[in-house]
């Protein structure tokens, strides 16, 4: 805990010696504690073995290779793991889970219990910053609040990030992030103008931007801090902490009275503005055309003579007011088209397009592979695979991911007895009990996973 | 003793548009000193509206007046040597450069980061652009909607049988210009714990891979599998999802969840609660059961709120949320018992409200926000206290540099 003495060198990653406390689920808590440890600090996730942390490692509906290749068919990939195979130990192989949680540690606690909580007091003597994103009834239940920590540590930062806030008509309100979507008005705003929500699908916008703008506060709090000598507590809910990005309606809505509809692809003044076909099935190139001269460029990359003599799409102005037989036109042409063909074509020519791009195809970027974007990770049980990298670039401060996601568990030992001073026989007492360990009990596993009896 | 989060921390913005004003007003709302350099019309952002009573008005655009709030401005014309002197001098006396311009033209001004650092280890510079300082796309053109399709979920958005949608208003650039945030005051915390600054390259097409909304975790299951998330795959499920109430829309997770049972009691079919589908998963309930479910929802869902209805669920613990709408928003008792939205004063428009704060802190504290600065509004004192004469800034002027 105490502040580093030695001055940072030009290379140092900035939260070099800071130490992160997690109990994080879902995606909001852990995407800030992976920003965090992407930059430096030290995370150690609180996670417990003799129970199921919901939402965190997929652990709670582990599904057999046949049904994870069925949900694949049907577009659902997000809990497919390596091969498809679960494998002895399914809970170390989730993609969810492992995209953020590489570089971080696992510690084995459950903070519901006597001994986990003991142990988890005294992780927090020992750490600079502590992220939560659970229902806040769930910690209040076990009594760790921040009046009650910052008498154990008072320069500690605490990060609560609660989906509606720690007061307020919502406040005891569950959600995942597609409700919460709703109560912030981005679900509405994002569905197709001609269409109703129904056919929207979900997103997890505000729990991209929640952890994002969580790590940019804790690095804020501990510049404070530094200058200050105090801890604080952060509350930022999930809905709070989206509502920013949509000011522009909002303040139309002050403004004008107006009640922005749902948006779909559409723009206020560019045209064309959308998606457009392109050969093959389900294929789609992006185009964005604000100005005449790029207009004129589209039509002769397209050799669409027909439209680029037509006046009614001219100007800027013409095209706008008839957007609508524009595009149904335009279409007429793209769909001829490779959709990375059009896409070089169009870009070497000065227009602003680009095509459409799934999980696999963008895994095959030659920009991102370029600037290095991808890194393999290298796990006993997961394999050796690539995983999307750090998404800033620091140009004389190189950063790579450090180490693969953690097994359930895997640092307990170090963590109990270096850190927090456990002798061999008080940590050999809790493995006994079964607080710390590295797998859960087969009583909570389906049937397949157990050991034979 | 308390302070703002960013006190003591002075941004330069040269920043148009969505991305890196964003990365300025987060600065600025929370204490930093933050100077905006605008070309000589403006930030393009003002003529982007929407506009007060829809009527072009440089000093009305919703996307400015809320991209801009607690910023000063002047203006400059960079393409003129004292303007760039301006800039350079300008530079000197700031702990942060926020910018956007296209990869190379800070370097043609003579203002990039190598140039600007020849005598200090302390600058931080942030630079957003579409797909990087490097690469062979660096100088590709990029916008919302098409970094969105490229490297955002987009593939994922919408209802297969149509063309996939992006995501609402201007969302990967608010995202992009929040992480060029992060970084720059990451590396100003590195500075003031002794070490050097340095150079950021944030480009929206990285922020978009890298983006947490089921992209970067779609990369991970598609280099695990080989296979792609597509549209579609959270449509349809059983009683479960957006449904139409009486004044629009709920996403309730009822079939799905665990609570089938007093969920069936809630809606008034007890005889259905004790039938043995109702405490079986989903996909292993008898299709009769699931019409008979879905039938009862569908009408006791459309004779309440979309509020009530959601609240009615979450009292037996389903998860859900009402689809509303930017009006709905507003009027929500929610947000204003909160205080999220804070009223600001412009000469223009009067009185009107803005998102507020993002989040409360118990230790550092927060101002009133103050309005977008109008166009070059301090551009005399700024020049003044650089040490520029009147006369100086009437020829200045003059020679339409400011």
């Amino acid at each position: 805990m105490e502040t580093k003495q030695e001055t940072p060198t030009k290379s140092d990653l900035p939260l070099d010696g800071v130490k992160v406390a997690a109990i994080t689920v879902v995606w909001a808590g852990p995407h800030c504690t992976q920003v965090l440890a992407e930059w430096g600090a030290e995370v150690i996730r609180v996670e417990p073995v003799d129970a199921i942390q919901p939402y965190s490692r997929g652990a709670e509906r582990i599904a057999p290779r046949e049904q994870l290749i069925e949900m694949a068919n049907n577009g659902i990939t997000l809990s497919a793991y390596p091969d498809f195979e679960p494998g002895d130990e399914p809970w170390n192989r989730n993609p969810g889970f492992n995209s953020h949680s590489r570089n971080k540690k696992s510690m084995a606690c459950n903070i519901m219990t006597s001994e986990g909580k003991q142990a988890f007091l005294k992780l927090i003597k020992e750490v600079d910053v502590l992220v939560e994103n659970n229902v806040p009834t769930t910690i209040e239940k076990a009594g760790i609040t921040y009046d009650t920590l910052k008498e154990i540590n008072p320069r500690l930062i605490m990060l609560r990030m609660p989906a509606y806030g720690l007061s307020g008509p919502y406040k005891g309100y569950r959600a995942f992030g597609t409700h919460v979507e709703a109560m912030i008005g981005h679900h509405y705003l994002r569905g197709y103008p001609d269409g109703t929500p129904d056919q929207t699908g979900e997103a997890f916008t505000a729990d991209a931007f929640a952890g994002l703008l969580g790590a940019t506060v804790i690095t804020a709090a501990l510049r404070y801090r530094d200058l200050t000598g105090e801890g604080q507590q952060i509350e930022m809910p999930l809905a709070e902490g989206f509502l920013s990005n949509l000011g522009e309606f909002i303040l139309d809505f002050e403004m004008n009275d107006r009640v922005a509809g749902p948006q779909g692809n559409t723009h206020h003044s560019h045209a064309p503005h959308g998606l457009f076909p392109t050969h093959g099935v389900d294929q789609w190139i992006a185009i964005d055309v604000s100005e005449d001269s790029e207009w004129q460029t589209l039509c002769e990359v397209l050799h669409a003579d027909l439209l680029q003599n037509d006046t009614k799409f001219a100007t800027q102005l013409s095209r706008f007011n008839n957007r609508d037989a524009l595009h149904k036109e335009l279409a007429k042409f793209t769909v001829e088209y490779d959709k990375n063909e059009l896409f070089q074509q169009l870009q070497v020519a000065g227009v602003c397009a680009g095509p459409v791009m799934d999980d696999v195809e963008l895994l095959s970027s030659p920009q991102l592979i370029n600037r290095g974007f991808f890194e393999e990770l290298d796990s006993p049980v997961i394999g050796n695979y690539r995983y999307p990298g750090i998404m800033t670039k620091w140009i004389n401060t190189p950063n790579t991911l450090r180490t693969a996601p953690p097994r359930l568990g895997e640092h307990s030992e170090e963590i109990y007895k270096e850190l927090l001073g456990y002798s061999d026989l008080e940590y050999k007492e809790l493995f006994e009990q079964g607080h710390v360990g590295d797998r859960y009990p087969d009583h909570l596993l389906p049937e397949f996973l157990r050991a034979p009896q | 003793m308390t302070r703002q989060l960013f006190e003591g921390i002075k941004v330069l913005e040269l920043g148009t548009m969505v991305g890196v004003p964003y990365a300025g007003k987060i600065f600025a709302d929370y204490g930093a000193d933050v100077l905006k350099v605008e070309p000589l019309e403006g930030d393009p952002s003002r003529s982007e509206g929407p506009f007060l009573k829809d009527i072009p008005n440089k000093e009305t655009s919703a996307l400015f007046l809320h991209l801009n709030t607690n910023k000063r401005s002047i203006t400059c014309d960079l393409s003129t040597a004292s303007g760039k002197d301006i800039v350079r001098s300008l530079i000197d006396s700031y702990d942060i450069v926020i910018e956007n311009f296209n990869p190379g033209t800070l370097e043609s001004l003579g203002l990039d980061y190598e140039a600007v650092t020849s005598d200090r280890t302390d600058l931080v510079m942030g630079s957003l652009t579409s797909f990087g300082q490097t690469g062979p796309w660096k100088d590709y053109k990029g916008s919302e909607l098409v970094l969105q399709a490229m490297a955002g979920p987009m593939h994922m958005n919408g209802d297969p049988t149509k063309e996939p949608i992006k995501l609402g208003g201007n969302l990967a650039h608010y995202h992009a210009g929040l992480s060029l945030t992060y970084a720059c005051i990451l590396a100003r915390l590195r500075v003031e714990r002794g070490g050097s600054g340095d150079h950021i390259d944030q480009s929206v097409y990285e922020a978009q891979a890298g983006f947490r909304d089921r992209r970067a975790p779609g990369l991970t299951s598609a280099s695990y599998t080989g296979r792609s998330n597509k549209r579609g795959g959270s449509l349809g499920r059983t009683a479960s999802g957006p449904r139409p109430a009486q004044d629009g829309y709920a996403n309730i997770m009822a079939g799905t969840s665990k609570h089938v049972p007093a969920f069936l009691r809630l809606i008034g079919r007890e005889d259905l609660a004790e039938h043995p589908d109702a405490k079986k998963p989903a996909p292993q309930m008898s299709t009769t059961f699931i019409e008979e479910m879905e039938a009862s929802y569908a009408i006791w869902l459309i004779e309440r709120t979309k509020r009530e209805a959601v609240a009615a669920t979450q009292s037996i613990g389903i998860l859900g949320g009402a689809i509303l709408t930017v009006e709905d928003l507003l009027n929500d008792p929610h947000y204003q018992e909160r205080n999220v939205w804070e009223e600001v004063e412009h000469p223009e428009t009067g009185s009107i409200r803005y998102p507020g704060r993002h989040f409360v802190t118990s230790g550092a504290t927060r101002k009133q926000m103050k309005r977008a600065p109008l166009l070059g509004e301090h551009t005399f004192s700024v020049l003044t206290d650089m040490g520029y004469t009147n006369s100086d800034i009437v020829q200045l002027r003059r020679t339409k540099v400011v």
